[in-house]
């Protein structure tokens, strides 16, 4: 039998005073995982009815994924969560609020630390059994419909912990907010706070690295919140959802369960402390412990400052004088709004204004810091001494995996796999872009550089560099001529492994597509590879692709491979497949042409906006006329062409879309005419007749003037 | 004993308790009077551990009561407001109490509750401040604590419902020495039950003494002097605290025992003299005066 004051009976009395929580936590939790679940799983049966799923296993694949999306790892769980906890630990220890409970609570013979475990336990029980008797019941319900197996409980296993751990840490924060503060509201406040400042401070650093340094990168090094459970939450939702295998999963999860863990007890420590000293008169005013007051303001009028001041900054167009007024500005009325907060009265204004000329002083220093580059941000540049290697990417984007065909980005990847040894290289051209403008450049490109330095340290910065600057070419070459350049740009260059499991191939010109046999992916990858030591900038940058292999994968994914013109051993074994065909096209073939002009003269030079006022379009009175597509008034005009006779002028002038290269210099293509053709029945070649068809671009300043005539605003008005 | 040692408590710059130093002994009945504000709730809040003093001691039969659970064991108080559960009743509340005080007598609880006319089953939210004050008293007595801390729980009760309780701390007192400690701002409300009374003001203690002493050594004469040798006479050497004059009646408070005061008026020849008893009321305006406070603004009204 239970002593009447044991913890036990004191666990039994306080159960009785939440009630309302009980209910609320079962039938939130009843909601998010068996209501969920029953929609996922009506959802997948009535695909199936549909027909979306071919084979069996299919079906059943997707009866588990729905099971995992609904018990383990679901997206809608987040928020609803979040206000549970924070409701399960406000309600707890909320009669630390009202002077009257206090006294009654803390006059009766009760050890303070046995009723702090005691409403602790209570939040944590009620957690536990609404959430597992949700998910018991969630599991029971798939089962029946068949919709589990031990992968599924598996997960569900390790998506209650990670779950379970997430509300610890919001509980915890929770109960700290409590103990700081003594009323709801500011409770609210104060949590949200500890929840989401790592985060905000994040985000507005970053805001003002974009905003005032050039070279500021997030292409490698991503700055991220250290702390913020929220982020990891958000972020790796959607990736743990994807993760198959169990052991796999339970890796990725580890180490956030260990992090979180160590933070849920360290604020449960800190919280515990807090209780322990948190006075009894605290109850019913804004802060708990008046000697955080000024701290608080501080560290909260910062970021608000700092963020109107931002915001200011991108509507004003980045005036620096504006910006300031308004961080500073903003600075004060948090201030004078936190103080009026913390004692209720309007009169408090302007109460401890040491701490408000602190905190404004600190956003003043912080906006000068970023504006000036008081640290020297942009100027940074390691020495050859300091470094160990560098990775870049020269503005190159592709698709890239792992091993088990798991998602790696362009940067992951080539952080992984780059390890470029000419350091002078990168360094002389990062030192040589703070010289210059990109604004002033003709072909200007964004190089994005992962310094790995010898103690460890990652940096990443970007600078831009001129393509048509002949100055650069030598640097570009020592840079993109080297052989861990092109390991770490493509994945062709070191996995084997992958195109032994191609699933398919095909060669296009742009024109003409031509299906090669999948397992010959090993052997036109050695001829590929052999033909990439050619590979470097004045090479890509003097040449066009003639053509492009796409090679499929499991997992849905794919690489594309530029074919140029002299690389001999690919075109040759294109050739002994009898897929390789010219680029040029016959004019004979050509059933016709239809050329869309989008007159986008009327852009750029303009007002602040981009567009040039109307009445300086000498043809405004005419631009909508016949034109098969307007978009804001913008004259857009087509203009179908019959004749071989202007297909033969149109043909040695364009270039096919398809090809378009990365490399090459971005001015070189008319990006103002589209050009659509299609073809005869009978042809030399096997061209593209889908109903996409093929389309092309001019060459700049390539144009043939009967087409410029025939496109011309107003032209078939005429 | 309850030992208040310079016992001083700040809330934001305010003294709310200043250097206050009582004794409050076993089996009396302890009052502490002041003025809305003079710091009688926080002098309770620290004695019951609820608070915490910036500085100075309190300790309950030699115990610190602060964040001690023994010393809280011979403690009940009974606040300003009482709280009570949410949608709670009479039974609630005992079964709460009673997993708290390890001596809660339920027996005597259901039976005072009945003497006194509230319904256990009835929601204690619907009552009356009166009868909630009640409740909380009965709480209290049942806890059978050795110390009753009660904090203003008088006010708003009626004369039969003071007497009433006043003679079930008579009871609990002879029976377990209980020592009720009752904190109000009225003067006239407790002189019924107190034996020992303690005056705050501005978080002072102006006296503290008790009762039967105060009203022992303080005498009013009404008296009627024959010459103005015999009224220098009758009142050489005597502790005259206050003296008024009506044409010749004059009317005298002085220290002293009812016996020494006849016996030095019986000396002199007066037309008319008459030893009268003071109120509580009478004795704390003449101490207060004393030292320089007027009572009537004080407690009064």
């Amino acid at each position: 039998m239970t002593s009447r004051n044991s913890f036990w009976a004191s666990s039994k009395e306080n159960h009785k005073r939440r009630v309302w929580v009980w209910i609320i936590a079962v039938l939130a939790q009843l909601m998010m995982y068996v209501g969920v679940l029953t929609v996922y799983l009506s959802r997948i049966r009535m695909w199936n009815t549909q027909g979306s799923y071919r084979t069996k296993e299919e079906y059943q694949n997707a009866l588990y994924q729905a099971t995992r999306d609904a018990l383990a790892f679901q997206d809608n769980l987040l928020l609803p969560l979040i206000i549970l906890t924070v409701i399960i630990g406000i309600q707890g220890f909320s009669y630390l609020y009202d002077r009257r409970k206090v006294d009654m609570y803390h006059s009766v013979p009760v050890d303070k630390n046995r009723r702090f475990a005691v409403v602790y336990v209570n939040g944590l029980i009620i957690y536990l059994t609404s959430t597992l008797v949700s998910l018991l019941i969630g599991v029971i319900t798939a089962a029946v419909q068949g919709a589990v197996n031990g992968a599924v409980m598996a997960a569900v296993g390790l998506g209650f912990l990670w779950n379970l751990l997430f509300f610890l840490v919001i509980y915890h924060t929770t109960i700290l907010a409590v103990m700081l503060t003594g009323n709801r509201f500011i409770t609210v406040c104060i949590g949200g706070m500890l929840i989401l400042y790592e985060r905000i401070i994040y985000s507005l650093m970053g805001s003002m690295q974009y905003s005032f340094f050039d070279t500021v990168s997030g292409f490698y090094v991503m700055h991220e919140p250290k702390l913020s459970v929220l982020y990891d939450y958000d972020m790796n939702m959607w990736d743990f959802k994807q993760i198959q295998e169990i052991r796999e999963l339970a890796g990725e999860l580890l180490p956030y369960y260990g992090k979180w863990f160590i933070l849920a007890v360290v604020l449960l420590a800190v919280s515990w402390l807090c209780y322990r000293k948190r006075p009894s008169e605290a109850a019913g005013k804004a802060i708990a412990f008046p000697v955080i007051e000024p701290f608080l303001k501080v560290v909260a009028a910062i970021p608000a400052g700092i963020g109107l001041g931002m915001w200011v900054h991108s509507a004003a167009y980045g005036n620096a004088i504006l910006t300031a007024v308004s961080m500073a500005g903003a600075g004060v009325i948090a201030c004078a709004a936190i103080e009026v907060i913390y004692d209720f009265d309007l009169k408090s204004l302007f109460k401890h204004l040491i701490s408000s000329g602190i905190a404004v002083a600190g956003i003043v220093f912080i906006f000068l810091s970023f504006k000036l580059d008081l640290f020297g941000y942009d100027e940074y540049l390691p020495s050859v001494d300091e470094l160990d290697s560098i990775a870049v990417n020269v503005d190159y984007y592709g698709q890239f995996w792992d091993k088990d065909f798991n998602y790696f980005s362009t940067s992951e990847f080539s952080e992984e796999h780059m390890y470029l040894q000419d350091k002078e290289a990168v360094l002389t051209l990062a030192d040589k872009a703070r010289a210059e403008d990109a604004e002033d450049m003709t072909d200007a490109r964004c190089i994005n550089v992962l310094y790995r330095l010898k103690s460890g340290r990652k940096v990443g910065r970007r600078f831009w560099v001129d393509f048509a600057n002949p100055g650069n070419e030598e640097l570009l070459n020592r840079i993109m001529g080297t052989k861990e350049f092109k390991e770490g740009s493509f994945q062709i260059m070191t996995d084997q492994d992958s195109f032994a499991e191609a699933t398919a191939m095909v060669y296009s010109n742009g024109a003409t597509n031509a299906a090669l046999p999948a397992e010959d992916a090993l052997k036109l990858r050695e001829a590929y590879v052999k033909d990439m030591e050619q590979f470097d900038f004045t090479m890509v940058i003097n040449n066009r692709p003639c053509g492009r292999i796409n090679v499929s994968f499991p997992n849905w994914f794919n690489t594309t491979l530029d074919v140029y013109d002299n690389f001999e051993n690919t075109i040759a074994y294109l050739q002994s497949k009898e897929a390789f065909y010219p680029i040029e096209l016959n004019p004979e073939d050509i059933a016709d042409i239809t050329i869309t002009h989008y007159h986008n003269e009327i852009y750029g030079d303009g007002d602040e906006d981009g567009i040039m006022p109307l009445e300086d379009v000498a043809v405004a009175d005419t631009w909508v006329v016949d034109s098969d597509y307007a978009y804001e008034s913008v004259p857009v005009i087509s203009e179908t062409f019959m004749e071989e006779e202007e297909f033969a002028q149109i043909v040695p002038h364009i270039y096919p879309e398809f090809l378009s290269s990365a490399w090459n210099h971005t001015y070189e293509l008319d990006g103002d005419y589209d050009i659509y053709i299609t073809f005869k029945k009978d042809t030399t070649y096997p061209y593209d007749r889908s109903q996409f068809g093929v389309y092309y671009r001019f060459y700049t300043g390539e144009v043939p003037e009967f087409v410029v005539e025939a496109t011309a605003i107003g032209a078939e008005e005429e | 004993m309850i030992e208040i040692h310079n016992l001083t408590k700040t809330f934001e710059k305010i003294k709310a308790v200043d250097e206050v130093s009582v004794t409050i002994k076993e089996n009396t009945v302890f009052g502490l009077i002041g003025t809305n504000g003079a710091g009688k709730s926080t002098v309770l809040r620290i004695v019951s551990g609820v608070l915490k003093p910036d500085s100075g001691t309190v300790a309950v039969d030699n115990m610190p009561v602060y964040d001690n659970v023994e010393a809280k064991k011979k403690l009940f108080f009974i606040a300003d407001e009482p709280y009570f559960f949410a949608n709670s009743n009479a039974q609630t509340m005992e079964r709460y109490y009673s997993g708290v005080y390890e001596e809660f007598s339920s027996e005597e609880f259901y039976k005072y509750l009945e003497n006194f006319n509230l319904d256990k089953r009835r929601k204690i939210g619907t009552f009356s401040k009166g009868m909630k004050k009640q409740l909380a008293l009965i709480l209290g007595i049942c806890s059978h604590t050795k110390y009753l801390l009660c904090d203003e729980t008088f006010d708003g009760l009626d004369p039969v419902m003071r007497q009433g309780i006043k003679s079930i701390f008579a009871k609990e007192m002879e029976e377990r020495g209980m020592t009720p400690v009752i904190a109000s701002h009225n003067l006239r409300e407790l002189e019924d039950i107190c034996d020992h009374v303690g005056l705050l003001h501005k978080g002072g203690v102006l006296l503290s003494k008790d009762l039967e002493d105060m009203k022992c050594n303080i005498q009013k004469v009404q008296c009627v002097f024959t010459t103005i040798e015999d009224e220098m006479k009758a009142l050489n050497g005597m502790d005259v605290i206050k003296k008024e004059q009506r044409g010749s009646l004059r009317t005298f408070t002085v220290r002293g025992t009812r016996e020494e005061v006849t016996a030095r008026f019986a000396t002199v020849d007066t037309v008319f003299y008459e030893v009268l008893p003071l109120s509580l009321e009478e004795i704390f305006i003449s101490e207060t005066e004393v030292v320089g406070y007027d009572i009537k603004k004080l407690i009064l009204g």
